[in-house]
């Protein structure tokens, strides 16, 4: 291939040099470049937010962006925040408030929250609604996951 | 000591892995050697191919292959009928036609594939499907369920000389003598759309053929992989120990992941074989909206018949039902309807006649709630109606016509979707309706809330709908239970996982049956490799059906623990206890053995066996009710609508839902929240938009609104216990419950909020601007 | 969708009327053309590069003349398809003469879109329709203009056909004013 692009980017914490085609979608490259297939794909136009990763500690869709246009920069996936045997707080809460069924939208609610968490550290029911309201969920409702954010906001504080 | 978890709110095991991206979901699934498929799909919803030029897109580098229909030659086929019509439903009339794994001759809806790729990526694939050009005849599209049974209308069949898929009669007593009697009789004609189903996760499927050791292994997001192994081995001419057919972790199924043989599932197992090389297919979205089976409209002309006190003397109702290009799924989202028609009402005379109309749209089959929602929301609509013509309290009129608790078993006679008769098994109404009025306030609300409310300017309604669900049809499942030496429990059953807690709801059965903790119990749903028969996960069967047969399953495992135990510990039976993974035996607690060990003991190496034994400590048991545990509930709310914009706020949605015993009330819970959320969306933002082409216009998520956290409101979910009484954990299905009276209750509720206006709500869904123009031409 | 509308042209009625039967005109007018040829009697054969939001890709289709009734009136036909999905419509066209050098020109027809097209850029045709329909006005009027000035110089008319780049910035710019418009705001 003759029109290829040499990636340099950090994600959880790692660093890669891959070369790409430049057109790949980061949430491609992430998943099938780089083997980290937590991340999901539920409609390639940045509408479900299943998603979401964070770039440079914002939350962003990877379904929107180019990997090209995170050379040298920083991601961080839903890999990176816990291990089955070491789960984050946020984790935690989501399992203990049945905040998962299919599971299929979790990562991307797991990335939106971290960082809004770390600055609404003692959010309102309705504060929360809106904050996740740009991430679809087809299963839970949504209400375990808001008991799930007030449940992590008190274990992560 | 009895060790009690069933019915605990116990954390799910599978959570660990979903929550730190470690679950494997089909579009994960990554091979050595792998290729990419991607389709070519017609744009017309109805048109003649006269030629398809798949030249150019041969010549594009990384592209493996490009086929049509053509190429597929003796393997071309339909996809089998997958349920037919009730064989005990006489005079039937079925027309079956199954969908195509390529299109041949013509399109019969947007979408249908004409051409598929195979391209080292993904991206090269669809750079291929896009240099493939079809030259087309367009023809008229199908799409108006009353015009399209009038002679001489375009045919979606050639082979057919008509669009009627299906004709049948249900009859109960005799609603001709009935209206006689009447004080009213209701004549309303209904329109009702439903929509699709909208999982988080598209359909995908991995296949890999493996020419040395002549196995297909399959990862397919089903939500049943038996079905689907089996008939891929029959249409492969393959034995079905060569097949293979995993359902991974799938995100969401909802019913259009049932056993479809979609086209995409007929395709790439001829792919695989033809290239000896695994091939990948994940769906995108927009594919999703055409490619993906929905539910869509029914036309309902229905006649009540009523006393003036309001109680129903009989039911009249015809149905249009559109099922898409293809019925390959039958008959089951109709008679849904027609089981629910009557509601949870005492209707001794009902007469319902079923059109079922083939249209240039995709396929319908059951999507959540399957064919209930339509049933409740007609009933309930023509009871608040008559309601109003009589000057009657709503509340009294159902208290007047639930089936009273004394009757059940209560048969109505007409045959439902699992082909046997409509036979409520349990029920007891007025207690959860009594119920669901407290929580919302109900007096209180009509009596100082609305009227406080009302004089401030605000338009605020309520609404209390009550419904039952038919679920845990047969026919059957399967579980195997069996001791490992190491002491813990491995278990499979053939239902498939879409975020429905089975491998922690049925590891609390296990683990109460043998005393052990939950963690300790591994159970795998859709494998085939694991268990062999079964069908899948549909129709809110999985905790009646699949429980049950895990419990049957685990406490035979039970005793042979015992018998086995016994012997070693030279006990009788009855003074041993299973406890924290030992039988010991009950007043001497050191006198004890683990299960691992006798686990071990089960499956000796040498020495005798005594005859009729099976080694090691396992068992296969399998369920199959001879008819279904009718579960039921009420729903409440109160909403706020702005006369201006049409935009709702639901300020209270309270719910009682009568499942009898629940396996884990958190799972219970979520889904009711889940089914509640989908309900909302079918009552005022989801909209299939067809065009007269049978064009979709709304093929997105950003065009097609699924409600977010900011639509939905906290909900409350109440619980009431009938317990079942055909199946030994006395549980019904919960899983489609929270859909079903939403619309209904939508209605209600608009109704008394705008009472000023006249408003009659016959049509399903709203939405602001549906709302709008109803208002607006109430007013002229 | 419907698609109706009109325009006052600077010109009488004859002038009007030649200048869409001019191919080259017409080639211009229109953006995104790329090929525009008359190959029957009424007939043209045309290839264009439709952009509506996300959804872009080549067109190629039929546009007939009917129901001539010179120089008043005609209904045009059109079928086009192409990657993006397909096109059908049928309009009216009326031309009146308003006196002092003025043609009134009203059309009204009803436009079907289908494919990734009618899929994801419904909500959007609307305003890119009348987008193009008024950027293809605006160079229709500097044709007439160009033309008059060309006969009275002398010369052969020189039309200029807008670039893509120009077609789409338009087309944003109106889609931008059509929200300005329905939030209220004054700075259209």
């Amino acid at each position: 291939m003759d029109n290829t692009f040499e990636l340099s980017v950090i994600v959880n914490g790692t660093s890669y040099q891959e070369t790409v085609d430049p057109r790949i979608l980061l949430s491609d490259f992430l998943r099938d470049g780089l083997g980290l297939t937590g991340t999901h794909v539920g409609c390639e136009h940045g509408v479900c937010g299943a998603c979401t990763v964070l770039l440079n500690g914002a939350a962003v869709r990877s379904c929107l962006i180019f990997a090209p246009q995170v050379h040298q920069q920083e991601i961080m996936t839903v890999e990176g925040l816990g291990t089955v045997d070491d789960l984050h707080p946020l984790q935690e809460a989501f399992r203990e408030a049945h905040a998962l069924q299919c599971g299929f939208c979790t990562p991307g609610f797991l990335t939106t929250l971290l960082p809004w968490l770390e600055e609404n550290p003692n959010p309102t029911e309705d504060e929360i609604r809106e904050a996740i309201s740009g991430n679809l969920c087809r299963c839970t409702g949504y209400q375990h996951i808001i008991d799930a954010v007030k449940l992590a906001a008190e274990k992560m504080n | 000591m009895t060790y009690k978890v069933i019915g605990k709110r116990v954390k799910r095991v599978e959570d660990p892995r979903l929550l730190t991206g470690g679950a494997l979901f089909v579009g994960d699934v990554n091979l050595p050697n792998m290729l990419y498929a991607a389709f070519f799909r017609s744009d017309y919803a109805h048109a003649r191919i006269k030629s398809i030029d798949t030249s150019q897109a041969k010549l594009i580098p990384g592209v493996v292959g490009v086929y049509t229909a053509e190429d597929m030659g003796e393997a071309w086929e339909p996809g089998p009928p997958l349920v037919s019509p009730p064989p005990t439903l006489e005079d039937v009339v079925f027309n079956s036609r199954r969908q195509v794994p390529l299109v041949k001759d013509k399109v019969k809806h947007a979408g249908e594939i004409i051409a598929v790729v195979v391209a080292e990526s993904r991206y090269i694939a669809e750079d291929a499907v896009e240099e493939i050009y079809v030259d087309y005849e367009p023809l008229p599209a199908v799409t108006d369920l009353e015009k399209c049974l009038e002679p001489g209308h375009t045919l979606v069949h050639d082979d057919l000389d008509t669009n009627l898929a299906a004709h049948l009669v249900q009859n109960k007593g005799d609603y001709e003598a009935a209206k006689k009697e009447a004080d009213l009789v209701l004549k309303r004609k209904f329109k009702l759309d439903r929509g699709a189903a909208v999982a988080m996760e598209n359909r995908g499927i991995v296949v890999d053929w493996d020419q040395k050791s002549q196995h297909l292994m399959v990862w397919d997001a089903t939500q049943s992989p038996i079905p689907i192994r089996n008939g891929m081995a029959a249409r492969l001419g393959l034995r079905t120990h060569q097949v293979r057919v995993v359902a991974p972790f799938v995100g969401g199924g909802f019913g259009p992941k049932i056993m479809m043989f979609y086209a995409e599932e007929m395709v790439l197992p001829w792919l695989t074989m033809k290239l000896n090389r695994p091939v990948k297919w994940i769906e995108d979205r927009k594919e999703n909206f055409y490619a993906t089976t929905q539910e869509r409209e029914q036309i309902q002309e229905v006649e009540m018949a009523l006393s003036k006190e309001g109680r129903i003397l009989g039911i009249k109702q015809k149905i249009i039902h559109d099922t898409g290009a293809f019925n390959p799924y039958g008959l089951t989202t109709p008679l849904n309807t027609q089981s629910h028609s009557m509601g949870p009402y005492d209707v001794q005379n009902y007469n319902s006649e079923v059109f079922v109309v083939f249209t240039n749209k995709t396929i319908v089959t059951p999507v959540r709630g399957a064919g209930r929602p339509q049933g409740i929301y007609i009933v309930e609509r023509m009871l608040d109606i008559a309601c109003k013509d009589l000057g009657l309290d709503s509340r009294e009129v159902r208290r007047l016509n639930f089936i009273p608790k004394d009757a059940f078993p209560y048969n109505h006679e007409i045959i439902d979707q699992a082909f046997a008769e409509l036979v409520l098994d349990s029920g007891n109404y007025l207690p959860a309706y009594e119920k669901a009025l407290e929580k919302i306030e109900y007096e209180k609300f009509i009596k100082e809330d609305q009227p406080r409310l009302r004089a401030e300017g605000k338009y605020v309604g309520i609404g209390v709908v009550p419904f039952i669900e038919t679920t845990g049809v047969g026919p059957y499942e399967g579980a195997r239970v069996a001791i490992e030496p190491s002491g813990k429990i491995s278990a499979a059953t053939g239902v498939g996982t879409q975020g429905q807690s089975h491998m922690t709801s049925f590891a609390q059965i296990i683990a109460e049956e043998l005393g052990v903790e939950v963690e300790d119990v591994s159970l795998v749903s859709g494998d085939t490799a694991e268990i062999h028969w079964g069908t899948g996960t549909f129709a809110s069967r999985g905790a009646v059906v699949a429980g049950n047969a895990v419990l049957a399953a685990a406490s035979d495992v039970r005793k042979k623990v015992l018998k086995l135990a016994s012997k070693i510990l030279e006990t009788p039976e009855d003074e041993l206890e299973l406890d924290g993974g030992l039988v010991r035996v009950a007043d001497i607690p050191d006198k004890s053995i683990s299960l691992g060990e006798l686990a071990v003991l089960a499956n000796p190496f040498r020495g005798a066996v005594e005859p009729g034994t099976e080694p090691g400590l396992e068992s296969t048991k399998y369920f199959g009710p001879a008819y279904g545990a009718t579960a039921f509930g009420v729903h409440g709310m109160i909403l706020e609508v702005d006369p201006e914009t049409m935009m709702i706020k639901i300020h209270k949605y309270v719910t009682v839902e009568d499942c009898g015993t629940m396996l884990n009330p958190l799972v219970v819970e979520g889904q009711i929240h889940g089914g509640v959320s989908m309900g909302i969306g079918n009552a005022y933002y989801e909209k299939l938009h067809y065009d007269e082409n049978a064009q979709l216009l709304n093929a997105s998520l950003a065009d097609y609104l699924i409600p977010t956290s900011a639509e939905m409101p906290h909900i409350e979910v109440y619980h009431q216990n009938t317990p079942a009484p055909n199946n030994k954990l006395g549980t019904k299905g919960v899983g489609e419950a929270g859909a079903i009276p939403v619309p209904a209750a939508f209605a209600q509720a608009l109704e008394n909020a705008l009472p000023d206006f006249d408003l009659e709500i016959i049509e399903t869904p709203l939405s602001p601007n549906r709302l709008y123009e109803l208002l607006y031409k109430s007013e002229e | 969708m419907k698609v109706e509308g009109e325009h006052l042209f600077t010109g009488t009625q004859q002038q009007v009327w030649d200048l869409f039967r001019n191919t080259e005109v017409m080639a211009a007018a229109l953006p995104g053309t790329k090929k525009m040829e008359l190959v029957g009697e009424n007939t043209y054969e045309a290839i264009m590069n439709v952009r509506v939001g996300p959804v872009a890709g080549e067109f190629s289709g039929q546009l007939v003349l009917s129901n001539e009734d010179h120089p008043n009136s005609y209904t045009m036909t059109v079928d086009g398809r192409g990657k993006p999905g397909f096109l059908k419509g049928v309009g009216d066209v009326i031309l009146a003469d308003q006196g002092a050098n003025q043609t009134l020109m009203g059309y009204s027809g009803e436009v079907q879109i289908g494919g990734k097209l009618a899929a994801v850029g419904q909500r959007l045709i609307d305003t890119v329709a009348k987008s193009i329909i008024g950027q293809a006005f605006e160079t229709l009027d500097n044709a007439l203009a160009e033309r008059e000035n060309a006969e009275s110089e002398g010369r052969e008319a020189d039309y200029h056909q807008s670039s893509e780049g120009d077609y789409a910035a338009t087309v944003a710019k109106d889609l931008i004013k059509n929200v300005l418009k329905r939030k209220g705001s004054e700075e259209a």
